[in-house]
């Protein structure tokens, strides 16, 4: 009898990624904990858009072709549904039309245009952790700081000493604690300009991030987060997705710094951009 | 309070005309017209050289008694045991502050390789007041003015004169002929104007928000204060250096820049593949962490640390000197552009967390604005003087 309670207390526990949490395998650091050291990455297709979604053409299929395509995928919020308020759905629409608006200016209207990722702006959290992008984390006992790989974005999360956001920011400000063996992290202090998605799914400067990294094997991560923003949404939501570690041997994270790549979309429409001769290859 | 009226340091001025501003405020409920204050400070400010050599005189003499244990003696031995991490290396992590007012170069006037620390408090305060001979009723950008006082920040007189160790002669050493060449058609491009915009260049890489340093050492020395480009990263001078068993990251606030240096004797990046803060290295001997760079990428023009390019071989040693100090020592080697290689050792004084965000790209308003005001500026010299939008600051192009 207590087996079988015990069977329905794991069954009810399962997360959806249909691993559960286990502690064999998992490596530790010197203080015990789980050893979340390495580099890791979500493969799934939230960055095109965080709900089910079926393949599509791009914005540019004249010149993009299959490149510019996105792919379907089953999306990673829990019960595929954003308790949108009515504005909000509204501001979601224009944000999808707008998606590869860019806007030029010396005054915060250049913010309310297309999507942050095509500007090479940070992605903010949690958008980071699903981006087609891999990021290393670095663990200490009084911080763990998060290098992505795209744009270099960082994060510190502090464990020691958990404080307020002086500032907001594009990664906002992140304190965290060890629940057993889930890392959960209070992320707070954004400012309103990230998306969670090229679809335009978007949120406000009241947004409140608190995610869990749970291990489940040696290799694997579950994160779930609970996303709070009054200013946007109804209620908060969830969303989880597993992370795999990538496994290639000497893998390294190599320099995406886009905003070289970027100059040209954004400042020649303005007669901005020259940045002197191209070199020959 | 007349002698403080007269110290020569914009910083001071700076006081002055905050409290003149203020206190008319706060009696008359309005600001002063601000020709009235600028004058005021004006008149406030230092009156002859006769007097700014007194004050000089008597600064120096104090700030040595208050601040002669201060003075960094690149001749102090390492710490034998430095404190170590949990898993037992040699323990760096910290955040630390690069800014540093010895020069990269000896100056022609030093002959000797280290000061007296009477003479390095000296040369510290000069090279801090230096930049006194600015106009007392303009406001400046400069790094002292957050903290009013040099002194304050954890930025210390060095008994060295130069931060170059070799050659003895504390000099960089002279330029290939591919080098020279390099320089002069660089500095061509950068007075060639575009004829449409009338703007001559799109800006470096740091006004650019490409990168916060670049492909250079964490300290190259100098006013830090001062507008080159470099010394416009010279404003944030903050970094830290994270630790784990495998890797060290070096993150520095200028443009959240980040450098990851895997630890465990990984072979090296193939030799195509090339990063703007190239590719690291690292190693432990003994207690000293010792880090190799290569595989600089090469971008044109040519932007890197001194001109150099992509033959730079970076190899920099961070090594304990005391609870609040790392040594920093690096070589620069890149026979694309000097005839041999140089070395440079500089302290690291430790400093309170934390770094912040430096989102430089997504705010890079600046970059508009200066390009927008050229237009703007271009465009008024085409007008004909009569043309009533001649004169207006606004003129639509």
């Amino acid at each position: 009898m207590a087996a079988v309670a015990a069977g329905a207390l794991w069954l009810a526990a399962t997360p959806i990624a249909g691993q559960a949490p286990s502690s064999a395998g998992i490596s530790r650091t010197e203080d015990k904990k789980p050893n979340l050291n390495g580099i890791w990455q979500a493969f799934n297709t939230a960055n095109w858009d965080i709900l089910a979604h079926e393949a599509q053409a791009g914005p540019r299929p004249t010149v993009m072709g299959a490149w510019g395509a996105q792919p379907g995928g089953p999306g990673i919020v829990e019960g595929n549904e954003l308790p949108y308020r009515p504005e909000a759905l509204e501001k979601k629409r224009r944000n999808f039309e707008n998606r590869m608006t860019v806007k030029v200016a010396n005054d915060p209207s250049r913010y309310d245009s297309g999507d942050p990722e095509l500007q090479c702006y940070r992605p903010g959290v949690p958008r980071a952790n699903y981006m087609p992008f891999p990021f290393q984390i670095f663990q200490n006992r009084e911080q763990i700081m998060i290098v992505y790989e795209y744009k270099w974005s960082v994060r510190w999360i502090y464990m020691d000493a958990n404080t307020e956001a002086p500032v907001d920011s594009w990664m906002g400000w992140s304190n965290g604690r060890w629940e057993g063996d889930t890392l959960v992290v209070d992320a707070k202090g954004f400012n309103e300009y990230t998306w969670f998605d090229r679809a335009g799914n978007f949120h406000s400067d009241a947004l409140h991030v608190i995610e869990r990294w749970t291990p489940s094997g040696p290799n694997h991560l579950l994160y779930e987060a609970t996303i709070d923003d009054p200013k946007v949404f109804t209620r908060p939501w969830k969303m989880s997705f597993p992370i795999y570690r990538r496994l290639e041997p000497n893998l390294q994270l190599i320099e995406f710094n886009c905003v070289p790549f970027v100059e040209e979309m954004m400042y020649d429409p303005l007669g901005l951009y020259r940045p002197g001769p191209r070199k020959a290859k | 309070m007349r002698n403080q009226v007269l110290v020569p340091s914009r910083a001071v001025a700076l006081v002055v005309m905050l409290m003149l501003l203020w206190v008319p405020a706060s009696l008359a409920g309005q600001a002063p017209a601000r020709q009235e204050s600028a004058d005021a400070a004006r008149k406030a400010s230092p009156h002859s050289s006769n007097e700014a050599m007194a004050y000089w005189k008597a600064e120096i003499a104090r700030r040595l008694a208050e601040n002669s244990a201060k003075v960094y003696d690149p001749r102090k031995p390492a710490m034998s045991n430095p404190p170590r991490t949990p898993w037992g290396a040699p323990d760096l992590r910290g955040w630390y502050l690069t800014a540093m007012y010895t020069p990269l170069e000896r100056p022609d006037k030093v002959a000797k390789q280290f000061y007296t620390p009477e003479e390095a408090v000296e040369a510290f305060t000069f090279a801090t007041t230096s930049d006194a001979g600015v106009d007392p009723a303009t406001v400046h950008y400069d790094w002292k003015e957050f903290g009013m006082d040099a002194w304050q920040s954890q930025v210390r007189p060095n008994l060295r004169t130069a931060l170059i160790t070799d050659p003895a002669d504390g000099k960089i050493p002279s330029l290939t002929a591919e080098a020279q060449k390099r320089r002069a058609d660089a500095a061509a491009q950068r007075r060639q104007r575009d004829p449409q915009t009338g703007v001559s260049i799109f800006g470096n890489l740091y006004t650019r928000c490409v990168l916060g340093g670049g492909a250079a050492p964490l300290i190259d020395g100098g006013d830090p204060g001062s507008d080159s480009a470099a010394g416009a990263g010279g404003v944030t001078t903050e970094m830290q250096i994270f630790q784990t068993p495998d890797h060290v990251v070096i993150v520095q606030q200028r443009n959240t820049d980040t450098r990851i240096i895997p630890l465990d004797g990984r072979p090296r990046l193939p030799q195509n593949v090339r990063q703007w803060y190239g590719n690291s290295r690292g190693r432990w001997e003994g207690n000293t962490l010792v880090v190799e760079t290569t595989n600089f990428n090469d971008p044109a023009p040519a932007t890197h640390f001194l001109g150099s390019t992509d033959a730079l071989r970076l190899v920099e040693r961070f090594t304990v000197v005391d609870a609040n100090t790392l040594r920093y020592e690096y070589t620069v080697t890149d026979p694309k552009t000097w005839t041999r290689p140089w070395s440079v050792e500089a302290p690291l004084p430790r400093i309170d967390p934390p770094l912040y965000e430096f989102a430089c790209h997504e705010q890079n308003y600046g970059l508009i604005n200066l390009v927008m005001g050229a237009q703007i500026r271009a465009t008024e010299g085409r007008l004909d003087p009569r043309d009533p939008r001649a004169a207006s600051p606004a003129a639509p192009r």
